[in-house]
């Protein structure tokens, strides 16, 4: 157990602490040692409390000066070497999506917390929405990579954090954290775990200077970077570059360079793919949600269940890219899909696509107010009446 | 299906302490080894809005945090009483200050007009009224131990504000007493976890 670990080991008990504050707890266990953000509701707990942890452990917090500067500070400290974080909502999601497509195509590992309220543009600063499903992955102009998780629990945001961390080093990519309001300031009794032995550490160049490609993929796909100093000749741009770092527009050259981008995840799924299936074996009825959404939804199985209505939950935890196989492993046998989202129609969309032939019904709601666990299990029994009809 | 959970609301008006006297309580609550979830809606205006705290407490994981079904509700402001009184389950506790919430719509529950925001006056400050109505909740509900919930509001509590503090607590406690005659206290059916 290293130092940091033993600081926050008394903050490790069974506690009650809020979504955000697991956020900036994790991050510091996750070894993130600065972070630039710009306060926005319903997120700014997690600068809030990194303002008073980093300094603690002589990471680095900024307040700047707006969201843009935010994760572009982000992405310079990591290319110095340091994990770091920014954290957000909506409206400076918005604003910092150019420079998360940067951070995608220049290989930069940063977290990126997007907690969730009502939009569009400033939208309903304290009221929870999941209007950001489809921005998190395409937010940024032309194709790139990138990884989402949605954590739907406190416990479940420490995990996630952790995770986020250990991902963007090993897949070399920008991960966002995406967390509805309800979640992030939800107090709840958490048990957490200490972080020991999930932290991954960059892969940091090494061999001859002369024949070090900054690009050049090893085999996995994801190239190594250099440590800032080590004497590698390294030029980073957004420009579609070769494997020397280089722009160009060589058609042959970007299509390779771009191309083994865009795979570069197929390497790790088994570490990125991450979902939770509730009683999918013998259900009538399977719900696919996230969040909010999905905490109502294991209660309205259970309340479905008591009345003899079998339901169930396919929830994904890594939201992108979507655990396309294991949903549809778990709605195989379902007789009707339901999705209960706080939007007008995003996760379902992707769930109709991944299921092809079958019905997908939607509960969509955009008014600030989550659905209820009756909500789901009625419109879950209409749904099956509907279909015997 | 055994229903755990328990649902509380402490509902009012930006800037009265709602959200710092559930955390009060949910700390209490915790200590004694319960699960708990508390969660809370608010409007950009920090002061003044509409505002409520909510606390689903249960002895196994909360799976849904947020309240559907209340069988506590404390009203510190009218404002509360709409997005808040259909919620309520039958014969539920309710407790609403005199001075800022005197009309009630009917409806079959245990209803306490208490003085709340007057005796935090009182007292001296009506910024500890949400401690006060901890007190009476805490009395009326059985929800938890007095001790730890003297604990729990001793650890939240800033040295300057501890007096005064204890104090509205325990003139909730009071208030609550006198509105029952000092008979035992009923433990609200789903608090009991025999």
């Amino acid at each position: 157990m290293n130092a940091v670990d033993k600081a926050l080991l008394p903050r490790l008990a069974l506690r009650l602490i809020s979504g955000n504050h697991a956020c900036a707890l994790a991050a510091v266990a996750a070894g993130c040692r600065f972070f630039a953000g710009y306060p926005i509701t319903p997120s700014s707990e997690i600068a809030e409390r990194l303002s008073r942890l980093l300094p603690e452990v002589d990471g680095v917090f900024v307040q700047m000066e707006d969201e843009i500067a935010s994760i572009a500070a982000v992405i310079g400290a990591s290319m110095g070497g340091v994990k770091a974080l920014t954290a957000t909502s909506g409206p400076g999601f918005s604003l910092k999506q150019e420079n998360i497509g940067y951070a995608a195509g220049a290989e930069i590992p940063c977290v990126i917390v997007n907690v969730m309220r009502g939009g569009p543009s400033t939208g309903m600063p304290t009221r929870p929405a999941q209007g950001d499903i489809m921005q998190s992955r395409w937010g940024s102009h032309g194709d790139y990579p990138i990884i989402v998780l949605a954590p739907a629990s406190v416990r479940e945001i420490y995990s996630e954090t952790l995770r986020a961390f250990d991902l963007a080093e090993t897949c070399r990519t920008p991960v966002v954290l995406l967390y509805d309001q309800v979640i992030a300031q939800l107090t709840e009794t958490v048990e957490l775990v200490a972080a020991e032995g999930i932290r991954a550490e960059r892969k940091w160049a090494s061999g001859a200077r002369e024949a070090y490609q900054p690009y050049a993929s090893d085999g996995g796909a994801i190239p190594a970077m250099s440590r800032p100093g080590a004497g590698y000749r390294v030029h980073t741009t957004g420009l579609n570059h070769a494997e020397n770092g280089f722009p160009t527009q060589d058609p042959e050259t970007v299509a390779r360079n771009l191309g083994r981008l865009l795979g570069k995840f197929e390497h790790h799924r088994d570490a990125i793919d991450s979902w939770q299936a509730i009683g999918c074996e013998d259900a009538e009825v399977v719900i696919v949600a996230i969040g909010i959404s999905a905490r109502a939804a294991t209660r309205a199985i259970e309340l479905a269940r008591a009345g003899g209505l079998r339901l169930g939950l396919f929830r994904p935890i890594t939201l992108w890219p979507f655990p396309e196989d294991a949903l549809r492993a778990a709605a195989k046998h379902a007789r009707a899909v339901l999705v209960p989202e706080m939007n007008a129609g995003q996760l379902s969309l992707e769930v109709e696509r991944i299921l092809g032939s079958k019905r997908v019904h939607a509960i969509h709601r955009y008014n600030g107010e989550p659905i209820t666990p009756a909500e789901i299990a009625a419109r879950a029994a209409a749904v099956l009446k509907e279909k015997a009809t | 299906m055994r229903d755990a959970r328990l649902e509380i609301r402490i509902g009012g008006t930006g800037g009265q302490g709602l959200i710092l006297s559930a955390k009060m309580l949910a700390d209490a609550l915790c200590a004694a080894g319960q699960r708990v979830a508390q969660s809370q809606t608010y409007e950009p205006t920090s002061r003044g809005g509409y505002c409520n705290s909510d606390l689903v407490v249960s002895d196994r994981e909360v799976d849904f945090p947020l309240t559907t079904a209340l069988d506590c509700l404390v009203l510190l402001d009218r404002m509360a009483v709409k997005p808040s009184w259909l919620l309520l389950k039958r014969g539920a506790l309710v407790i609403a200050d005199t001075r800022l919430c005197p009309e009630l719509p009917g409806g079959d529950y245990r209803v306490h007009h208490l003085p709340l925001t007057r005796s935090a006056i009182e007292l001296g400050s009506e910024r500890v009224a949400n401690i006060v109505a901890l007190g009476a909740l805490a009395a009326l509900s059985a929800v938890c131990e007095r001790k730890a919930l003297e604990q729990a509001v001793r650890a939240d509590t800033p040295k300057s504000f501890l007096d005064l503090n204890m104090d509205a607590l325990a003139a909730g406690y009071g208030l609550a007493a006198r509105a029952t005659g000092d008979a035992p206290r009923a433990a609200l059916p789903s608090c009991d976890r025999g």
